[in-house]
């Protein structure tokens, strides 16, 4: 018994050395990009649109000659959205050779993911993790909208549509809420009359005297979760002075909220997004046609569009530091091509041919994302 | 014009407030105790209409079986928690009370879970207008549900038997059951009244606001007992009018941006200053200690 497990522990290290050179003389020849993110549990239909669309265009890029011949390599660790699975993740990442990163997907270990790669000064892209303090480091760096930046990007939104008076309904007693309203209200135009209603906590279970302070804008702005948002669209279902609800990424996924019935609601209610996953055409249209023909509908979502640009724009940045006359290859330490790319987004790189936002993608030097907001119509105003 | 608004509102919710703080100030009253968990009556209520309405989808029904309900679960809350407890420290029973209103609240996101439900069919909107001026038809509903309850409590208080007995068992509990009073029986009464009310409570907040979670009641249940402090513990007028006084502060504030964010602050400093100028509450009676 003895002498046949020596047997299958030595046939074991053999595979393992085997294993460890077949990797190794394959890792000589990449650019290796890691992610964690939530592939498994109850938030894995947006670690799986990550992953599965990083490595597309990980695939698309390597098919056209990769980086002048060097190809990209995506590995996908999964964190199951628990920021205590993090650390392992990013130590399996880095002994792996890991020299860019998307970071995480989802915000908490994001968060996790943010300290431990400020220590190694490894870049990361993160394609979803929206809260402000993900991109407090400098190398982190966001493509979707920070959550108080939603703020600046609604502004402008609203600046063109015209309005003279619109109102605002938000929560008092919750940051994302006053971060969002306080840069939409700094990012308004001046000629806006802005009605404020809000709310707390405590006082979210009847929106009664709110609903008769806003019952005359025609265009209501709720930088708020959808569960209040749906209360509020419900108490002021027999309102015809309100014509139009807009709102933040809170409002995802508000037509699936419990006993809420949205057909019921005669107004219009809209979001700002940065990815139309009903694209009909541009970037967002072949984006998701690929997509589904190679991993069907079920995971395609704004988490894998924004994680397909992260690669683009990681690449594009790449390619036009070489360009440049840097030297970016498989050596090259995740420290030297964090500042490589660092240089090129805060020194004016604009990634174009985006799939989420419209157009042309920029930086701010405080990592945040600077983009056109799109926005969706989640239901249109009922006849 | 928006004052008036405000005002309006401020009634519809504070009637509702008044309802409620009526069961507190009753049960303080006639058993001496904090009934903490009369908030999540309410919330229990809610569920009932809820459940009754996936079944007949039909208010009045629901709002039925809900007052059944509720009535049975007040009278064993009292009898299975409360009454052993009879005679022991008051801190005693008034944590037992906190413990039943978290046992109410699991109870409730365990079998119902933790997303908010949304009873629309209890939803009464609409409204009357008059120029400029609108009054909600829910406005009208609370008022007059609120004015048919004070009267019939008033009535069944004075002129009633069990009503005087209840008189008699808040003024001295020991005479009364020397006189023949069953304390008991009494109280559990006190306590079958209140938790009736608070399915009433339920079906006002929903027809309003329908929006149903295992903290329906909590916070309603704490301004409704400030109501009833502000108005005199006890007394079931000042319950009333602490309701009214309190809706009408709320929703005043509410209505005015930059007061909004601090409308529950507002509330309980109202509560501290009328504390501080009369003890005893609007209508309560101050009694003389003897030592």
């Amino acid at each position: 018994m003895k002498k046949f497990l020596s047997i299958v522990l030595a046939v074991l290290m053999v595979a393992g050395c085997c294993a460890a050179l077949s990797s190794c003389s394959k890792d000589s020849e990449t650019i290796k990009i890691g992610l964690s993110g939530p592939l498994t549990g109850d938030a894995a239909v947006y670690g799986l649109g990550v992953a599965n669309a990083a490595q597309m265009a990980v695939d698309e890029i390597n098919e056209k000659g990769g980086l002048n011949g060097i190809k990209l390599e995506l590995k996908a660790m999964d964190d199951v959205n628990d920021k205590s699975k993090v650390q392992n993740n990013y130590a399996e990442l880095i002994s792996w050779g890991m020299q860019i990163s998307l970071g995480c997907v989802t915000t908490q270990p994001a968060l996790e993911f943010k300290t431990l790669s400020k220590e190694d000064n490894v870049f990361f892209m993160t394609p979803s993790a929206s809260a402000d303090a993900v991109r407090a480091e400098s190398n982190g760096y966001q493509m979707c909208f920070a959550d108080a930046k939603q703020g600046v990007a609604a502004a402008n939104y609203v600046n063109t549509l015209n309005l003279s008076k619109i109102g605002i309904f938000y929560q008092s007693d919750l940051d994302y809420s006053t971060g969002i309203r306080n840069e939409f209200k700094a990012n308004l135009s001046t000629g806006i009359t802005v009605v404020e209603a809000s709310f707390t906590t405590q006082t979210a279970s009847n929106f009664e005297t709110q609903i008769a302070q806003l019952r005359e804008c025609e265009f209501i702005f709720m930088p708020i979760y959808y569960t209040p948002a749906a209360l509020f669209m419900t108490q002021a279902k027999a309102e015809t002075g309100i014509k139009t609800y807009y709102g933040c990424d809170g409002f995802d996924g508000i037509e699936s909220a419990k006993g809420f019935t949205i057909s019921e609601i005669p107004q219009k209610i809209t979001m700002l997004t940065h990815f139309n996953s009903a694209a009909t055409e541009g970037a967002a249209k072949t984006f998701i046609d690929n997509y589904t023909a190679k991993y069907g509908a079920d995971t395609l979502n704004q988490f894998g569009a924004s994680a397909y640009d992260c690669v683009y724009a990681i690449f594009g940045a790449l390619k036009k530091a070489v360009e440049e006359g840097k030297t970016v290859d498989a050596s090259t330490s995740a420290s030297d091509m964090c500042e490589i790319l660092k240089a090129q987004l805060n020194g004016g790189y604009e990634y174009t041919g985006a799939v989420t936002g419209t157009g042309t993608v920029k930086w701010t030097a405080e990592g945040f994302v600077n983009k056109e907001a799109l926005v969706h119509v989640i239901k249109e105003a009922n006849s | 014009m928006d004052f008036l608004t405000a005002i309006l509102n401020g009634l519809s919710s504070g009637g509702t407030y008044a309802i409620i703080a009526i069961g507190y100030t009753m049960v303080y009253g006639i058993a001496k105790m904090l009934n903490f968990a009369h908030g999540d009556i309410i919330m229990v209520g809610g569920y009932a209409m809820f459940t009754t309405l996936l079944l007949v989808n039909q208010p009045i029904p629901a709002l039925a079986v809900a007052i059944v309900f509720c009535v049975i679960l007040g009278i064993c809350v009292e009898r299975f928690a409360y009454r052993p407890l009879r005679g022991s420290s008051p801190l005693a029973v008034l944590i037992t009370a906190i413990g039943v209103s978290s046992l109410l609240q699991s109870l409730a996101q365990i079998v119902f879970g933790a997303a908010p439900k949304m009873p629309t069919r209890l939803q009464i909107s609409g409204a009357w207008t008059f120029g400029e001026l609108r009054i909600a038809y829910s406005t009208v509903v609370t008022l007059a549900v609120t004015v048919v309850v004070m009267s019939a409590l008033t009535v069944f208080v004075k002129y009633t038997k069990p009503g005087r007995a209840m008189v008699a068992v808040s003024e001295d509990r020991g005479a009364a059951q020397l006189m023949g009073v069953n304390t008991n029986a009494i109280i559990a009464i006190t306590f079958a009244i209140g938790s009736a009310l608070a399915a009433v409570a339920a079906y006002l907040m929903l027809m309003k606001a329908p929006s149903l979670s295992n903290t329906l009641g909590a916070m309603p249940g704490i301004k409704a007992f400030t109501a009833a402090v502000i108005g005199g513990i006890g007394s079931i007028p000042g319950a009333m009018l602490g309701g009214i006084l309190l809706g009408v502060i709320e929703s005043v504030a509410l209505s005015i941006p930059v007061l909004a964010p601090f409308t529950e602050a507002i509330e309980f400093a109202v509560l501290i200053v009328i504390l501080l100028v009369k003890p005893a509450g609007l209508l309560g009676k101050t009694r003389r200690e003897k030592v």
